[in-house]
């Protein structure tokens, strides 16, 4: 009873002090918006996936219908592919600002068309966008040191250190409750706008709650540390300025310098080759098949493809299976340096994870991306649905092609549909 | 024989190497008023921090009501009232809303009505009481600490300073306030420059120099403690 009559009596003090209301309502202001920012683009992403589909599906439709025969149906026609965002993603953009989360691919090589595509807006990603990760990360400790580090300095700056602590029964429950009641009200106007946001979103209880568990996490990390540091020997002879500048320091340290130097050590310790060097080896390698001998696509085709080597015979000088072939025999030779650069991103990733351990707003942004599904993991995924929605393509043409099946419309209805390899 | 209330035996407190209360001893008794007298730097407010127990000794030992500041500061904290030297309380805040403030930190219940009782006791006028002390002067913001000591109820009352500043007739106003507090039973340790004052307000006077205490004064049989006698003390000491 007496801890919830201290908080009564230390919330009923707090509230009537104009500045502490004035931050915790700008708190309040930016949390709205960020989860209105995060809910509004991710309504744009959501629409934008639904009304591509419908155009997807309208422009295929007319394709198919000028066409004579699969080949051409397969060289001409469009699929689209997306990640539809989670319902948590308003609150984590995460690797969303960085990678693509839709491509309209088509039956030729696969690699070079995942990797041409770059982020919508490179400035912006290189920025980082305002939502609610960036709110409770980054901004989040520097409100928490707003309210709480002068949590004794200023009594004692006022004169009433003294009579506070000759007066209180338990002078250590004095600041613990005050420290508990701010930070409890900070977690509270944060919270709020999130949870209204995901109740609008539809996301899951779980997935809620465990964000909203990661975002007390990190206040109570920055309240402790505040705490601890506010009640040290060193810190008692400090003023307000002193105290406020030792505790950005900290804040400096964790959400730019470890960041920043972890990102530039990974870069050093994993090399990575980029999206551009796999476009260029399937490129070249599909270029070159026009002037090779056609010996030389076959056998590297039915290297993998043994079951069609009784089809490989060339009719006419130029045969769409033939043109396949080397599309996938591209493929097969940037398969390696994608691989390698999978294993790089995936590589960097866990390194990161671990690293993250040092610098907790670093931390709390990866863990609510990977609650949000908008991780590198998740992104990884993307390219990985594609790849097997890429390679069902295939799977429904090559039959088709290597037999000279006569083209019928009727067929291209069962065309492999990209919603099945999708995760939401 | 009246009971000894605060005791302070061989204190010694250094600061960085630097004695700053050497081998300081005495005792106040029940219902005593007792001025601990000195100049800038000769130790009086060290000898109340190590009282308040925001100070600790090196050796020796200080103790209220027979506990000992350095092993039952909480305890002795629920019997004694403070009263610093210049009282700075929430400005946003009434005084009856500060008064109401401090006392929940004390754990003390007190009715509004009692509260009114103690403001008026300490005559601050009743327009003030539900006014932001922001808007206080001194002397108001001191009446409402000393009600507030009042409110407490403590036994033991420390008094830092507590005629500074303050005009003629609340000088007066406190002091018969705090004879009246002794002689319901209260003891009173304040520290002081102000002699004249001391003389009036003390039973006995504790001239401290240098952290020593180097002479001890008493009322007697009359009704103050004679300026004159204290007054050479203090002067021969700080002219040195």
């Amino acid at each position: 009873m007496k801890f919830f009559s201290n908080i009564t009596r230390e919330a009923r003090f707090l509230f009537k002090q104009k500045y502490l209301v004035g931050i915790l309502t700008a708190v309040f202001a930016l949390s709205l918006f960020s989860v209105w920012s995060g809910l509004s683009e991710m309504q744009t992403q959501s629409s934008t996936i639904e009304r591509l589909k419908e155009k997807d599906r309208v422009d295929r439709e007319n394709v198919l219908a000028k066409q004579s025969g699969y080949g051409s149906a397969a060289y001409y026609a469009f699929h689209l592919t997306y990640s539809e965002p989670s319902n948590l993603a308003f609150a984590a953009i995460g690797q969303r600002d960085v990678f693509p989360w839709k491509h309209r691919i088509r039956m030729l090589a696969i690699e070079g068309q995942i990797y041409e595509t770059d982020a919508d807006n490179p400035e912006l990603s290189f920025l980082g966008r305002f939502d609610f990760a960036f709110l409770v990360s980054v901004l989040l400790p520097l409100f928490v040191i707003l309210l709480l580090h002068d949590l004794r300095s200023s009594e004692r700056e006022a004169g009433r250190y003294d009579l506070l602590i000759t007066t209180a029964v338990k002078q250590k429950y004095l600041w613990l409750t005050r420290a508990f009641v701010l930070s409890a009200s900070l977690a509270l106007v944060l919270l709020v706008p999130f949870v209204i946001g995901a109740v609008i979103s539809n996301a899951s209880f779980v997935g809620t709650s465990l964000i909203v568990l990661v975002v007390f996490a990190h206040i109570v990390f920055w309240t402790l540390l505040i705490v601890w540091y506010t009640s040290n020997k060193m810190a008692l002879k400090q003023n307000s300025t002193q105290v406020a500048s030792a505790l950005l320091s900290v804040w400096l340290m964790v959400s730019v310098l470890i960041p920043a130097t972890t990102d530039v050590a990974i870069d050093k310790m994993v090399t990575s080759p980029n999206g551009g060097d796999i476009l260029l080896v399937q490129r070249e390698a599909v270029n070159d098949a026009w002037d090779l001998p056609d010996s030389v696509t076959w056998d590297a085709f039915l290297a993998t493809h043994p079951q069609w080597k009784n089809y490989t015979d060339m009719g006419l000088t130029f045969e769409w299976k033939w043109y396949y072939a080397f599309q996938q025999v591209g493929d097969q030779k940037a398969s390696e340096l994608s691989e390698k650069y999978r294993q790089a991103t995936l590589e960097k990733d866990t390194l990161a994870s671990r690293l993250a351990l040092l610098s907790p707003p670093m931390l709390t942004q990866r863990l609510m991306s990977s609650l949000a599904e908008t991780d590198t993991q998740a992104a990884m995924q993307y390219e990985q649905n594609i790849r097997a929605y890429h390679n069902s393509l295939r799977h429904f043409y090559y039959p088709l092609m290597f037999t000279r099946a006569e083209f019928s419309l009727d067929k291209m209805s069962e065309l492999p549909d990209f919603s099945q390899f999708s995760k939401k | 024989m009246q009971k000894e209330i605060i005791v302070a035996s061989s204190l010694c407190v250094r600061f960085n190497n630097q004695t700053v209360l050497d081998d300081v001893s005495f005792k106040v008794h029940e219902g005593e008023v007792f001025a601990l007298l000195g100049g800038n730097g000769a130790g009086k407010s060290t000898t109340l921090k190590t009282f308040l127990g925001t100070v600790l000794p090196v050796s020796g030992n200080a103790s209220i009501l027979d506990m000992s500041v350095t092993d039952e500061i909480d305890s002795i904290r629920r019997k004694v009232a403070y009263l610093p030297e210049s009282v700075t309380l929430y400005g946003h805040l009434s005084g009856i809303e500060n008064i109401e403030y401090f006392l929940s930190l004390a754990q003390i219940t007190c009715s509004t009505k009692a509260i009114e009782e103690a403001l008026k006791r300490v005559a601050l006028q009743e327009n003030a009481w539900h006014r932001a002390m922001s808007n206080y002067s001194k002397g108001m913001r001191q009446k409402v600490a000393i009600a507030l000591a009042l409110l407490r109820n403590a036994p033991v009352l420390f008094l830092d300073e507590p005629t500074s500043g303050l005009d003629p007739n609340a000088i007066d106003e406190f002091n018969q306030l705090i004879a009246t507090l002794a002689a319901e039973g209260t003891t009173v340790f304040m520290v002081t420059h102000d002699v004249y004052g001391a003389c009036q307000i003390a039973h006995r006077i504790g001239l401290l120099d240098n952290g020593k205490i180097v002479g001890m004064f008493e009322r007697g049989e009359s009704s103050h403690i004679d300026t004159e006698s204290v007054h050479s003390a203090f002067s021969a000491r700080n002219k040195r």
